[in-house]
């Protein structure tokens, strides 16, 4: 998020966006100006939020809106690591980034995006201000004919959204890097770190039922701090397998158990990938038969895969909880019968190693259990779930050509956000078929059932762990292909919305050899149709 | 609204077309679906391993492909399958379940191979199976190097056929020979800490053995360091019997490092950690071997007397440039052959399909250089079910306990212990499968 926003901040566009303007309780005539053969407006929609919209002097009657992703609802205070010094945005953001909305335009599109009304999950009014952002951009630009709606994260859910809401007003979609079905599984996700953490590591950190007002602030922000504090600790006793003084009773308990097997227990339990910007889990430093590289490949890189993924997911989810808990009203997230045992029956098999084996797995679980005073469940207020299970989500209905992008190793929003998509279209494309051949079966007609689902996945390679001189782990280069949250290249975000502008141009999606050379020259990408994502673990148990 | 699907190639067979002409009016084009399959060509039919070439499982295993390209060229040498070559893309896994994966993804999207085969090691065939999903793809995995009862599940593994006796067999026949030859003794066990030295535990529950003391390992973790632990705990046991339930490498630094401790015991030696010539090369001598027990489906790698073994051996002195033979070369060249008769058995017109359904009508006929039955058969993807038991010589041969192969099978059940009464089938003419 903090890479958009810089992006953004460097590049024209975002120039003509900046400018601070009222909410208004009407939407205002946007204010525009014309440089260099491209019209650029801005204006705020009837909720008061801030758009930006861009139009080259050959457009081609084709609107390509970007939906942002989450932004988080409250400052944070400088000395909170990644994010410290953060302070609320309500910018707004017509493309990924700046050299796509350069791309876009240059190609006759016009773009368009908002800052949305309100920061933290605003899905609903999300896609509200975006139906409203449609029709002011046709109102200022006639000719346009067609939208494509594209957005990331939060935005890739809003984009989803406003497809099967409003398929009547895009022709084509692009979600990527997406929460997809409802908020409940991300929050899902971050609880069961958030408890993990808190049950082996440290009893103090809260994790959720945040208080309401200042108070659940400073406890939100209180958590951060010792979420991040405690993950140094485990990330100084990865090679010993100390545990955090931090730990309470599971660090005697379990002390026979190195503290990166708990550590990637809980990763794994939640749904985390083993792989990580930096740490790929195949290989180690020094020679390929050396046993420094198997150890390490085999014990430690899982484990600081998981840490490396909670650091970079730990400030989503505690804020995202902290957000919808506000929302809400109270606590949302119900683990008392969570069976982490079966969570993890599978992935227990190829990590096994990095688990300590079999015996140790089971004395971790046992630990779990909530039969143990010293690993109290969470329960959630069910007036509060109410409220959450309210708020916007999808049924999965692919109305228009879509194109979903994931990173096979996105720790805050799993790939397996695009396979639950992609599930619901395979049950949607079989029942079409279905009746396609009862119709054939009757009237002897066939009507081919066409695709309109298209899964595009990043895929780390297969090694790219950097090792120093010394053989520790070098952390310093850019993040893996793969990996990460959204952070996808330029040319492959290009190749995306190529797929959804030419799905919007002729009705459907691009196949074949040309959709084969989009991919290639996009680099890292897959469409491998049997490819899987594993499915995060709270539809897992729907 | 009917157009006919063209093969990758662009060519549709004439006789298709000739059909397709007469059904074009009533029939969906998906019922015309005909194509060529991945992997095979006209003259060559291409095959995937992944293995530890580097890493801790190395030794020993690391010359499995070799061996096995070997016995291939020399099929190739004498005609292919039905015209075609075979060749083996072979990928370096580390025994490392996510390198594994990459590997296999690699093997089915990049080099585009018929089918894997011979694929080592149970988390990595578990961890394959999970994420690359031979079998939604319909890949044939074919003799997976492990015997992880769990693969026994057609339903769950459709297109995964075992070759291996079970980890349970091994261990419910193990069982027997401990209770019928060691019975008051102390006994002791080290086993690898997950699904391999799970199916060993059953096995052991099943044949009704408990030990005295039992000393579990995470994979990878074995070194002379780990192994020190081990030992001090046997010895603390005063196990007079232990059994070992673990990778060659495990079982090296167990012996290695009991001979240095001076601990004394029977050791009974699973058949995965059991290669001789692999126990010398990680730093066993020879007279720590020399006395313990072993288990293996196959006749011993050195028994020259035996039709499989001298052919074998044959085929390593001029293809495989005359390697070491040992048991891993003698398993690989078995798989090799075993793999060309389930080629034949999918006929000339090869497809996954065909390869499957020719395993499943066929394979319980194929030549084998095992001294257990092969049990293939519809919704059966296990092969051997039979164990015999031998002691290693100073030579650090096995040899067979009484002075001939007593084989006896069972099943991952709770079906009995019988003494086999099969008859193996002879050698193919000059080794080359005619089935």
């Amino acid at each position: 998020m903090k890479k958009k926003i810089s992006i953004l901040a460097v590049s024209a566009l975002a120039s003509l966006a900046l400018s601070v303007l009222p909410s208004a309780a009407h939407a205002d005539a946007p204010t525009c100006a014309t440089a260099n053969f491209v019209t650029s407006c801005q204006g705020a929609t009837s909720d008061g939020a801030l758009y930006a919209m861009s139009v080259p002097a050959n457009f081609n009657g084709t609107l390509v809106l970007y939906s942002h992703g989450y932004r988080y609802p409250v400052d944070i205070p400088a000395g909170i690591p990644l994010v410290g010094g953060y302070k609320v945005v309500k910018v707004a953001e017509p493309a990924p980034s700046a050299a796509v909305a350069k791309y876009l335009l240059g190609k006759g599109f016009g773009i368009a995006g908002s800052g949305f009304a309100v920061e933290g999950w605003n899905a609903d009014s999300g896609i509200k201000t975006d139906t409203e952002l449609i029709a002011t951009f046709k109102a200022q630009f006639p000719t346009t004919t067609k939208v494509v709606a594209w957005g990331s994260s939060l935005g890739g859910f809003i984009t989803q959204g406003l497809a099967e809401q409003h398929p009547d007003l895009i022709s084509a979609a692009a979600p990527m890097c997406t929460v997809a079905g409802s908020v409940e599984g991300e929050l899902t996700m971050a609880a069961d770190v958030l408890w993990g953490m808190k049950t082996f590591f440290d009893p103090t950190i809260k994790g959720h039922n945040y208080s309401a007002g200042a108070a659940g602030y400073g406890e939100a922000m209180g958590d951060l701090v010792k979420v991040f504090t405690v993950l140094g600790k485990l990330q100084a006793g990865v090679a010993s397998g100390a545990w955090p003084d931090s730990a309470g009773p599971a660090g005697t308990a379990l002390s026979a158990i190195p503290s990166r097997s708990a550590l990637l227990l809980v990763g794994l339990m939640s749904g985390l990938p083993a792989q990580s910007m930096h740490f790929d889990a195949t290989s180690g430093p020094g020679p390929k038969n050396s046993a420094s590289y198997t150890s390490f490949a085999l014990a430690a890189s899982p484990a600081l895969a998981v840490l490396e993924n909670i650091a970079n997911a730990a400030v989503l989810g505690v804020l995202a909880t902290y957000d919808v808990e506000q929302q809400a009203g109270g606590a949302v997230i119900d683990n008392s019968k969570t069976d982490y045992a079966a969570r993890i029956e599978s992935e227990a098999v190829s990590n096994n190693a990095a688990l300590s084996g079999n015996t140790a797995i089971g004395g971790m679980l046992s630990f779990l259990n909530p039969a143990n005073p010293a690993a109290p469940r969470w329960t959630a207020d069910p007036a509060a779930v109410i409220k959450m299970r309210a708020l916007a989500s999808h049924t999965g209905k692919i109305n228009v050509p879509t194109i979903a992008l994931a990173n096979v190793a996105d720790p805050a929003v799993p790939a397996g956000n695009v396979q639950w998509l992609a599930d619901r279209y395979a049950e949607q494309y079989a029942h079409a078929k279905g009746v396609a051949m009862a119709t054939f079966s009757k009237t002897g007609t066939y009507t081919a059932v066409r695709k309109s689902f298209l899964a595009v996945w990043s895929v780390p390679p297969t090694t790219y762990t950097k090792f120093t001189n010394t053989g520790a782990p070098d952390t310093s280069g850019p993040a893996a292909n793969g990996t990460g949250h959204c952070g996808y290249t330029d040319k492959q975000l290009m190749a995306i919305v190529d797929l959804a502008t030419n799905a919007a141009a002729t009705g459907k999606l691009m196949s074949g050899g040309p959709l084969y050379t989009v991919i290639r020259k996009a680099g890292g990408l897959s469409i491998d149709p049997e490819f899987r994502a594993p499915l995060l673990k709270f539809y897992n148990e729907q | 609204m009917f157009a006919l699907r063209r093969t990758k190639r662009g060519v549709l067979a004439s006789a298709t077309l000739a059909v397709s002409a007469l059904a074009i009016s009533a029939i969906p084009a998906q019922a015309f679906s005909v194509h060529a399959e991945t992997g095979v060509t006209a003259t060559q039919i291409k095959l995937g391993i992944t293995i530890p070439l580097t890493g801790s499982a190395a030794p020993g295993y690391s010359k499995i492909p070799s061996a096995m390209q070997a016995y291939f060229n020399y099929v190739n040498d004498n005609g292919g399958v039905y015209g075609r070559k075979i060749s083996l893309v072979v990928k370096d896994d580390a025994y490392l379940p996510t390198l594994a994966v990459a590997k296999t993804n690699e093997l089915i999207l990049k080099d585009k191979v018929f089918a894997v085969v011979g694929a080592l090691g149970t988390a990595n065939n578990k961890a394959v199976a999970k994420s690359v999903n031979l079998g939604r793809r319909g890949i044939p995995d074919l003799f997976v190097n492990t015997g992880y009862s769990g693969f026994a599940d057609a339903k769950k593994y459709p297109t995964t056929f075992s070759l291996f006796p079970s980890y349970i067999m091994e261990a419910k026949i193990m069982g027997q020979y401990i209770k019928e030859n060691f019975a008051g003794k102390k006994l002791g066990l080290i086993y690898q800490d997950d699904d391999f030295g799970t199916d060993a535990l059953v096995g052991f529950k099943q044949a009704g053995v408990k030990f005295d003391v039992s000393v579990p390992y995470a994979s990878g973790s074995q070194s002379a360091q780990s192994a020190q632990g081990w030992i001090g705990k046997l010895k603390a046991a005063g196990a007079e019997v232990v059994v070992m339930f673990g990778v060659t490498t495990a079982s090296g630094a167990a012996l290695a490092t009991a001979a240095a401790m001076a601990y004394k015991a029977q050791w009974i030696l699973g058949s995965v950690g059991g290669d001789a010539t692999t126990l010398k090369a990680v730093g066993v001598p020879a007279y720590v071997l020399t006395g313990a027990m072993g288990a293996s489906f196959l006749p011993a790698p050195t028994d020259t007397t035996d039709e499989y073994v001298k052919f074998f051996q044959g085929i390593n002195t001029k293809y495989n440039g005359d390697a070491v033979f040992d048991n891993n070369v003698l398993v690989a060249m078995n798989t090799a052959m075993m793999a060309v008769q389930a080629l034949r058995a999918g006929g000339k017109n090869l497809t996954h399909a065909s390869v499957m359904s020719g395993l499943e009508n066929s394979g319980s006929s194929f030549a084998s250089a095992s001294l257990s039955p092969i049990n293939y058969a519809s919704g059966v993807h296990v092969g051997y079910s039979g164990y015999w038991f031998g002691t290693y010589n100073s030579a650090g041969e096995l040899k067979p306990n009484g002075g001939a192969y007593s084989v006896y099978t069972t099943d991952s059940g709770a079906g009995a212990i019988v003494k086999s009464t099969f008859k193996r089938p002879a050698l193919p003419a000059n080794g080359l499968p005619t089935n």
